[in-house]
């Protein structure tokens, strides 16, 4: 009798227990915002935001010398004090002197000096910290390995003025000052070399409006308000806690329960859900990041072993590649996959369209055409002789693989529409999808043929990283795309010219990029973002939606 | 008398010819394809054979199979006897072997058919849209022109330019105007195939609904018996051979090689399986071969263990000693000798680890590491379905079914095995 | 106890610790020379080719496997498993902040299927004459057993989160909360619990039950049931002194492996319910190519295996005695 019975009543008292812990889920606490992040970050140290969300977070926590804003009207960033109360450039823009605030405090008492703003330089450009900005110092005094030239670049005037120090030929900017500093009296004491992997990355000591107060790995980040800080709001936000929820279905029904306050990328298809809700708002921050249908217009193989540079088979030319993207209904996809288009856009170039000043208003989409789109693949020799289905040129067919991250699955809805748009026109692929590490990896070595990714254009815009045709000095040239001059065209952006003059560059370099296609360039995509409407003073831009988050308020 | 009737053959009588009924036009055009193909093979080989693709055979293929079936069925069914009794598992077998068979008949439609998404997008059961006859192209008459406009209609591909699917129309003056949901769309009234001087209009069914991409859920069911079926046997036979080859080497030679393989068996039995086949997956990329692969090789220890029991038992039996005296190869006993010995804890073993097969197909579909897109697999059904639960239950429901049943099926055949083959278990 | 036995303990014992290190091996070279490379999220886009392979030294990579694999085993022997490429901390560290949580939560849904699956089994067989009374827990369990944990467990999400709002949906503790209380902070853990449990519990269950209904119903048939009931012992007597014991003793070395798969097994529970489990953690680590912490989680798995086998054999040796005992009396 005994073992059974005992399991029988161990059983009901766990159930009674169960039966009594069921209860209303409570919502989150007054004056703490809970906003869902999908990954846990790797660590607090704003050298090494590698990710998105660490970004965010270590922006929050470490100040910038300045601090930029995205101004709508405009359609471009601005600028902004932060540890930088001023700055006066010298008239020929090779220097600047800026006044730094005295009051500010890193959270272990130590003051903020100039020091770390020094430091801060010295630490980001030196090769031995590989830190995420680690080659970009490109307007500075450096030497060979990229490290900023200390000596050369920084003049201490006061205390509290120093004068940076810019390389002759270089179009410095506002935005090479913007970057979280770092404590010099923590980082400084470690060998450069671990600072990645230090145990003061999980215990930060930090400037900003909020200070870690709770990390616990997969679970939670939690910040709570430094009140000593200057950007310190009696009405803000007490707490914000950064909550891991990996599973998309569980951060929407949060979401609409409470537990959580904001979440971000959400589905255009659940939109029409959430929006029965009353406590909810939802924004879509206009898009910076596109989708596109990479066409490797190199021949990989080629590439791998002998390291040449020869057309591709399929995708070489731009006609075969202009067909392609003929063949691709794309509003159909905007309209199935974003609500009727509402959270997206087409995309015809590079330049999102929120630069509504180097935006080229001339280029209209590619209409979705299967005639024109066969005609011409026909007049670039690729025709069906056999009547096999597929198209065919010199015995060659038209048959490849496409290769998917299985992260995104609106690349894969994509893909797989796209297969039967281009099977009517006679091109037959198979859809391969790739874990994305692996998928990054193939994409750096360029030895995919065809792929869909997407990319999120920097702020403030940067084209030559993407698009300069010399492979060593553009890692992120996916397709490899060969043109002259669109070089031309890249090397005159980055001189000192005037931002009127850089928009009408910007404007030929997407009618060039436009004509040859280079890739299919599929839609912007919004980012929504949805929140609970008791937080106010939300501002959500395309800088992100934690941004100035010490004006938030509760309600 | 009425267990007379209901017999396993009957059911397989009634359910092909009602089949033949219902596809009759469907097989005539197959006959008159094949007619065309043959002379096409005696006019000009090379283009046959530039024509003939796996789906071709396959239509060719189930549907003489399905007309010569039940004459089969009459002529030999006394002799099948297993499976006499009629139960509701036995049926669905039936059912799953002809849906794995037949899919092209079934359905006469690819599983990858999709258009208009507008229109056709996550339909729920039974809704039924509109279909518009475009004209279609002349093309000049000659035998591959014809071959080539059979085949369009018997094997399906997954587009279709003739057509448009829509909401409704309106008639203007010497165009038409197309709804297809919030959008219209305008046609020319020459482009659209006209029947008494009214565009031709006709409905189509989605007997289960669609899916996200407008396609048919019940086609994507019926080719999903192949596809789930197929990764389960595949992968359940090379648990079946690594097992039984393994099993009945280390039963046979004892010693060294035993001590050897049942460590190695060991090791696999003490490591999570599931860990080890997500990091194969994600490391070497999830097609269709890896998924069977992988699948198929977690599988095998405990067909081992049973083939080494068995062989050891065996080896001491007396006509064991003296097959093996009498000089027969290794490869021999095991086929000759042990293998009808340890054939009924074999095939309970692998019945029940069928089940367990598509199972855990369904569960690396979750982490994206299924047999991906590509496929009409039930368990990727079922992940969309997961991600679409508030919108459309079909995408949960159906394809749930087809696994639960899969399931009881592989389970009562397990057991009914068994009791064949152990009579006095479980009575 | 008896000492034959204590050496076939020990002895299975060290041979699975054998096992264990040849499987770490295994996997260590297995990740080695399989496609992706774990350094490529630590690339910044104005990095060049030649500094890039820096980076490859820091994470030790550069050098050939087998190099890679000597200094491995030297650290492995020493206790020492490497640093994890995404937590920047030694593996240990990591997965001591995992483990305890995996053991409760495991142990938690293990005592759940081992218990329902048996109290069911005995309902179901006190019950085998109203055929449709068993024959209907027989199919649910089925049914339930079909039913894949990402499917139920959105499906419980969706029911108890979102339409009844009844219970949280992820995490394990209210996040915000601020509470010492030794009540309110277990409490807050025990409704956090109760879906995943339940998700977990809906996939084992059915196999408990379908291995003690079978194994109750072949003891049943055993001549010694026969014999004690020729002697007048009574059903009751029969079915909770005799039977149940028996039908438990070949279910322990199931249970033993079951409970260490369970450990890395919840994983698709874990992701659904946002828990901080091995599973989620092994998976990440896959995914990153976090190569040291993939090692140090298959070990740690490999670990837990080998003690639930442990314990399992003991229990099953002490269950057995008492057996022996019983039908000697």
């Amino acid at each position: 009798m005994s073992l059974v019975k005992r399991v029988t009543i161990l059983f009901f008292f766990t159930l009674i227990t169960i039966f009594f812990g069921c209860k209303k889920t409570n919502p989150v606490e007054k004056n703490t915002v809970v906003i869902a992040i999908p990954a846990d970050i790797e660590r607090i140290n704003p050298l090494y935001s590698f990710s998105f969300d660490e970004a965010n977070i270590n922006e929050l926590l470490f100040l910038s010398l300045v601090k930029h804003s995205w101004d709508e009207k405009k359609g471009d960033l601005s600028t902004e004090p932060m540890l930088a109360v001023s700055w006066e450039w010298a008239k020929d823009s090779s220097s600047i002197i800026i006044n730094i605030r005295n009051d500010v405090k890193w959270s272990d008492g130590a003051p903020l000096t100039i020091d770390d703003v020094i430091f801060s330089f010295d630490v980001y450009s030196d090769p031995e910290v590989q830190s995420y900005l680690y080659g970009t110092f490109k307007a500075f005094y450096t030497d060979k390995d990229n490290h900023i030239d200390i000596k050369k670049t920084f003049e201490k005037i006061s205390d509290s003025k120093l004068k940076i120090n810019f390389l002759p030929a270089s179009s410095p900017s506002m935005y090479n000052l913007d970057f979280p500093i770092a404590p010099k009296h923590i980082y400084g004491k470690i060998k450069r070399k671990d600072l990645i992997n230090a145990a003061e990355n999980f215990h930060p000591v930090t400037s900003g409006a909020f200070m870690l107060e709770k990390w616990e790995r997969n679970q939670s980040i939690i910040l709570k308000e430094s009140v000593s800080s200057f950007l310190h709001n009696t009405d803000g936000v007490a707490r914000l806690a950064f909550k891991i929820i990996p599973e998309y279905a569980s951060r929407l029904a949060q979401l609409k329960n409470n537990e959580i306050d904001l979440v971000e990328d959400i589905k255009p298809e659940d939109v029409k859900d959430l929006k029965i809700s009353e406590k909810l708002q939802i924004v879509p921050v206009k898009g910076r990041e596109y989708d596109y249908i990479g066409w490797n217009n190199i021949d990989p193989e080629k590439y791998s072993k002998e390291k040449r540079l020869v057309p591709n088979k399929l995708f070489g030319s731009s006609k075969v590649r202009r067909a392609l993207s003929m063949a691709i209904n794309r509003d159909e996809i905007l309209k199935e996959y974003f609500a009727g288009g509402e959270y997206g856009s087409l995309a015809n170039s590079p330049v999102s369209p929120i630069f509504k000043n180097a935006i080229n208003p001339a280029i209209t989409p590619y209409k979705y055409d299967l005639e024109q789109a066969k005609k011409l693949l026909a007049e670039d020799g690729w025709s069906d002789t056999n009547k096999d289905g597929i198209i065919e040129k010199k015995g060659e067919k038209f048959k490849f693989t496409l290769s998917v991250p299985t992260n995104k699955p609106r690349r894969l809805f994509a893909a797989t529409l796209l297969k039967n748009s281009l099977k009517q026109i006679g091109i037959d692929f198979s859809i391969e999808q790739l874990e994305p590490g692996d998928f990054i990896e193939k994409l750096s070595k360029k030895s995919l043929n065809a792929w869909i990714a997407g990319w999120a254009v920097p702020l403030p815009l940067d084209l030559k990283i993407s698009w300069y045709s010399d492979l060593n000095k553009t890692p992120m040239n996916f397709c490899s795309y060969q043109n002259k001059n669109v070089d031309l065209l890249l090397d005159e952006i980055e001189k000192r010219i005037s931002n009127d003059q850089k928009n009408n560059l910007y404007k030929k370099l997407e009618e060039i990029l436009y004509a040859d296609q280079p890739v299919t360039f599929l839609f912007w995509i919004d980012n929504v973002v949805v929140y609970n409407k008791r937080i106010q003073n939300i501002d959500v831009n395309p800088l992100g939606v934690v941004h100035h988050c010490w004006k938030w308020s509760v309600k | 008398m009425i267990k007379k009737i209901f017999q396993i053959k009957y059911i397989i009588i009634v359910l092909s010819v009602c089949l033949i009924i219902s596809r009759f036009g469907l097989l005539c055009q197959t006959a008159v394809l094949a007619r065309q193909y043959i002379s096409l093979i005696m006019s000009d080989f090379i283009t046959a054979t530039v024509q003939t693709d796996f789906q071709l055979i396959d239509c060719f293929f189930s549907a003489l199979l399905l007309v010569i079936l039940p004459i089969i069925v009459i002529i030999g069914g006394k002799r099948i006897k297993l499976l006499k009794a009629v139960s509701w598992q036995a049926t669905a077998l039936v059912v799953f072997v002809f849906a794995f068979i037949f899919a092209p008949v079934i359905t006469n439609e690819n599983p990858d058919f999709q258009k208009n998404l507008s229109v056709t997008r996550l339909l729920s059961p039974l809704s039924s849209v509109k279909v518009l006859h475009l004209k279609e192209k002349k093309e000049d008459n000659n035998p591959l022109n014809d071959f080539l406009k059979t085949k369009s209609r018997v094997v399906k591909s997954s587009f279709d330019e003739s057509i448009l699917f829509c909401n409704s129309i309106t008639v203007k003056k010497n165009n038409l105007e197309v709804r297809q949901n919030e959008t219209n769309i305008e046609v020319m009234l020459n482009d659209v195939e006209i029947k008494n001087g009214e565009p031709v209009l006709t409905t189509k069914l989605f007997f289960l609904g669609t899916d996200e991409y407008g396609r048919d859920v019940f086609t994507r069911l019926i080719y999903g018996v192949r596809i789930s079926l197929t990764i389960g046997f595949c992968s359940v036979i090379i648990s079946l051979l690594i097992g039984v080859v393994f099993g009945f080497i280390t039963g046979i030679k004892g010693g060294f090689t035993d001590i050897i393989i049942s460590r190695i068996t060991e090791m696999f039995l003490s490591f999570p399986l599931i860990f080890f086949v997500i990091l194969i997956l994600a490391l070497f990329g999830n097609s269709i071969f890896t998924v069977i692969f992988v699948l198929g090789f977690s599988g095998w220890m405990s067909l081992l263990k049973i083939v080494k029991g068995e062989t050891v038992a065996l080896r001491n039996k007396d006509y064991f000693i003296t097959a093996q005296q009498l000089g027969l190869s290794k490869k021999q006993l095991l086929i000759k000798e042990a293998l009808p010995v340890m054939l009924a804890p074999i095939i309970v073993n692998t019945v029940f680890q069928l089940g367990n097969v598509i199972l855990a197909e369904s569960a690396l579909s979750f982490l994206g590491l299924g047999v991906g897109a590509e496929y009409p697999s039930w368990g990727g059904m079922l992940q969309s379905g997961q991600e679409n639960i508030s919108r459309a239950w079909q995408l949960l429901a159906f394809p749930g079914m087809m696994i639960v049943t899969t399931l009881l099926t592989a389970n009562k055949f397990g057991r009914e095995l068994s009791k064949y083959y152990n009579p006095g278990f479980g009575e | 106890m008896n000492h034959d036995l204590i050496k076939i303990l020990i002895k299975r014992f060290i041979s699975s610790v054998l096992i264990l290190f040849f499987l770490i091996s295994f996997l260590f070279i297995l990740l080695r020379i399989a496609p992706g490379d774990p350094t490529q999220r630590y690339i910044s886009p104005g990095l060049s080719p030649q500094l890039a392979e820096k980076v490859k030294v820091s994470f030790n990579l550069d050098r050939s496997v087998q190099e890679q694999y000597l200094s491995f085993v030297k650290n492995f022997f020493s206790g020492d498993l490497g640093v994890s490429y995404s937590f920047h901390t030694s593996v240990t560290n990591v997965l001591f902040e995992f483990l305890p949580f995996t053991i409760s939560f495991s142990l938690i849904a293990f005592f759940f299927q081992f218990s329902l699956g048996l109290l069911l089994a005995v309902f179901a067989y006190k019950n085998r004459s109203k055929k449709y009374l068993d024959g209907f827990i027989s199919g649910t369990n089925m049914f339930l057993y079909a039913v894949p944990s990402f499917v139920s467990g959105v499906f419980l999400i969706y029911l108890f989160s979102v339409k009844l709002e009844l219970l949280p949906s992820s995490g394990i503790k209210n996040i915000t909360s601020v509470t010492s209380d030794f009540g309110e902070l277990l409490f807050d853990y025990l409704t956090h619990l109760i879906l995943p449990v339940i998700c977990l519990a809906l996939a084992g269950t059915p196999v408990y039950f379908k291995y003690f209904r079978d194994n109750i119903e072949q003891n049943y048939n055993k001549l010694y049931v026969r014999y004690l009931r020729s002697n007048g012992v009574t059903e009751n007597v029969i079915l909770y002194k005799h039977v149940i014991p028996n039908a438990i003793s070949p279910i322990i070395s199931y249970a033993g492996v079951d409970l260490g798969m369970l450990f890395s097994s919840v994983l698709i529970t874990e992701v659904i319910f946002s828990l901080p489990g091995m599973g989620r953690l092994a998976v990440g680590a896959i995914l990153d190519r976090d190569f040291p912490l993939v090692v140090g989680c298959a070990l740690s798995a490999g670990t837990l295996m080998i003690i639930t086998n442990f314990i399992a054999d003991i229990i099953k040796f002490k269950i057995d005695k008492r057996l022996i005992n019983g039908v000697l009396n």
